[in-house]
């Protein structure tokens, strides 16, 4: 380097400019990544909640019996038989507890995300709505949304699953049901708030409809919170639709389902309690990671970037 | 009334009698607030207007008055001769004002990077994909930053690179007035200088006019050429910048300049201001001259009948009593005040 003596004012800005830029963009999303990796509890949880989604969908290749039909001459076989090819044990008809806890995990898992999804984007479109509208438009979605949170969320997917009568997509309704309330509450007090902020104003000024001052401006920033609150509904979920089954009122046999897995096996709760309880331990299992990966994620977001 | 002070440039911007009152609850009593009551000013194109006075005086819903996220309840505001009020803006009021906000942190929406934010108006405006980028780059450089900062955050950027890059998209569309709302009142000292001499540079390059808000008066003396004084919603005094700070007409403006902070020892003496009265509610404004209950000069006339707009000086207006010809005493107020 023998130019570094005659470099000009210019040559000697133009470097400083380069060294300031060579810092790469980071989105929001990169840092929320980079943080939640840091939390060394969520990290674990969401792998086992990887683990446990995995197993569920690939159930069919890993595992040699029919979840529906069994030897009752096995039936009831304790945990760890590992000499007759059960290291679960058996059902009361025999059938491979590992197997049916495999399939059990694709309907319960089913019955956690897909009513979390629906009350997510349902909820958010009523909540950012009346949050935008106000007046009285706003005013009437959100005492709607009221009148369904003031009943216990237990209650009122009883309430609703029984009406609609048993059965997983009915299951899946009720849940959505009694999640749409909460999601669009948060979805409502983060648009209040948002939409008072200078860059919406800005957005404003700069000719931009409604619409897309929604979509550009509001949505991006509501959904994180909705984000949030939503990954630690699918635990609950899971459990609602697993006390629904249990309750008679979700899944409908022989199809496996942890909740009702659970019911059928109550009897022989003092024959085998270790294969009873495994339908409990599973369903704990998941919505225990789901909602430490959502407390992860929760502080991951947490980061008064504005 | 209007002071109408240069008559060579033609005016860019017409605000007459503009009125804007906020109707709110107070518990179960519906009431009024009067924000902004009955202001009229006029501003040269090419000039900058500085608009100085206590918070809570209606100087940003002034602003957003002028640009149109308010409108206004009586009056009306003329840009470039075009007037409007509120509601959808045309296509060619929004490329004529644009406005540059208070706090550089709520002001750029967290998710989008540099180059989307200031790209955002463009696209609105339905500009050819390839134009905003080379548009955004020709910007971002004019408000002095490298044209490669429009890929990053506003995470990643300083107080000062967020003003200068919400500078950047209210210049996208080349506005030719610009409402500058305490634009500057939220840097460290330092910054604010650059900010402050970024602003006068672009002025000059991109041919802007200026509304200059601010309740910092050393800052609205070195930007402004003429400086509207509001109280309470009205305009007070209006009148040549240098004018003002070298002799204010209206008690408020005294007390105003008074309250300038100084380093000189021998001046501390002086600066012991005797106001410490609180600033009346715009729920519930006194009568008359809004300032009475507060002005060290009031008389009984102040009480009974609003004072208006007096051209006391050539190219000088106060809104005061004390300078009608009919109540008034113009000598008292310029010595010591016995009352």
């Amino acid at each position: 380097m023998t130019e570094g003596a005659t470099l000009t004012a210019a040559e000697l800005r133009e470097r400083w400019y380069q060294n300031e830029i060579s810092v790469p963009p980071i989105s929001y999303w990169s840092v929320v990544r980079r943080r939640f990796l840091r939390n060394k509890l969520g990290v674990v949880a969401l792998a086992v909640l990887i683990l446990i989604v995995a197993a569920a969908v690939f159930a069919p290749w890993l595992s040699p019996y029919d979840p529906l039909i069994g030897k009752p001459a096995d039936r009831l076989e304790n945990i760890f038989s590992f000499s007759s090819g059960h290291p679960l044990g058996t059902d009361e008809q025999g059938r491979d507890m590992l197997t049916r806890v495999l399939y059990g995990g694709r309907l319960s898992l089913l019955a956690g995300f897909v009513p979390t999804l629906v009350a997510g984007v349902i909820g958010t479109i009523i909540g950012t709505w009346a949050g935008l509208v106000r007046g009285a438009v706003g005013a009437i979605l959100m005492r709607a949304m009221d009148m369904l949170y003031a009943f216990p969320a237990i209650l009122l997917a009883i309430a609703v699953g029984a009406s609609l009568g048993p059965g997983l997509t009915n299951t899946i309704i009720a849940v959505s049901i009694v999640f749409i309330p909460p999601v669009s509450r948060i979805a409502e007090s983060e648009t209040r708030k948002i939409v008072t902020a200078e860059y919406v104003e800005a957005a404003r000024l700069s000719g931009a409809s409604r619409i897309r001052i929604l979509r550009t401006q509001l949505l991006p920033n509501v959904l994180n919170e909705i984000i949030v609150y939503s990954s630690g509904l699918v635990g609950v979920a899971m459990i609602i639709a697993a006390s629904l089954s249990f309750l008679g009122l979700g899944s409908r046999p022989p199809t496996p389902e942890w909740g009702y897995m659970l019911e059928s096996l109550q009897g022989d709760i003092y024959v085998v309690p270790a294969v009873v309880a495994i339908p409990g331990l599973f369903i704990f299992l998941t919505s225990v990671t789901f909602n430490t990966a959502s407390d992860a994620l929760r502080e991951a977001m947490d980061t008064r970037l504005s | 009334m209007t002071i109408d002070a240069s008559t060579d440039a033609p005016p860019i911007l017409e605000i007459d009698g503009v009125t804007k009152t906020f109707r709110a609850r107070l518990g179960l009593r519906r009431v009024k607030i009067s924000a902004v009551d009955n202001v009229s000013l006029t501003v040269q194109a090419g000039s900058t207007l500085g608009i100085v006075g206590e918070s809570g005086c209606g100087k940003s819903t002034l602003a957003r008055v002028i640009v149109g996220l308010h409108k206004a309840d009586g009056g009306s505001v003329r840009l470039a001769g075009t007037g409007f009020n509120g509601g959808k803006r045309s296509r060619e009021i929004v490329e004529h004002t644009q406005m540059v906000f208070q706090d550089p942190y709520s002001a750029l929406n967290p998710r989008a990077s540099v180059g989307e934010s200031i790209g955002f108006p463009l696209r609105v405006q339905h500009v050819p994909k390839e134009e905003i980028a080379t548009r955004v780059a020709k910007v971002l450089e004019d408000v002095g930053m490298h044209p490669n900062y429009s890929t990053h955050y506003p995470h990643q950027l300083s107080g000062g690179q967020r003003q200068r890059v919400n500078i950047a998209r209210a210049l996208v569309l080349r506005p030719k007035l610009v409402v500058l709302d305490e634009a500057v009142s939220a840097l460290d000292k330092s910054i604010q200088a650059q900010i402050v001499n970024l602003l006068l540079d672009l002025q000059t390059a991109y041919q802007l006019t200026y509304v200059f808000i601010s309740h910092d008066l050393n800052v609205v003396e070195y930007m402004s050429d003429k400086v509207a004084v509001m109280y309470l919603g009205q305009v007070v005094e209006l009148c040549d910048a240098a004018a003002l700070y070298e002799s204010p007409l209206h008690p408020y403006t005294q007390m105003l300049l008074t309250s300038i902070p100084t380093l000189d020892p021998t001046q501390r003496a002086a600066q012991e201001t005797p106001d410490n009265a609180e600033i009346p509610s715009p729920l519930n404004p006194p009568s008359g001259c809004r300032f009475r209950t507060r002005c060290p000069f009031a008389m009984d006339i102040c009480a009974e009948q609003a004072p208006t707009m007096i051209t006391a000086r050539p190219d000088h207006g106060v809104s005061c009593h004390l300078f009608d010809p009919d109540h008034g005493d113009p000598a008292r107020i310029s010595t010591e005040g016995t009352r």
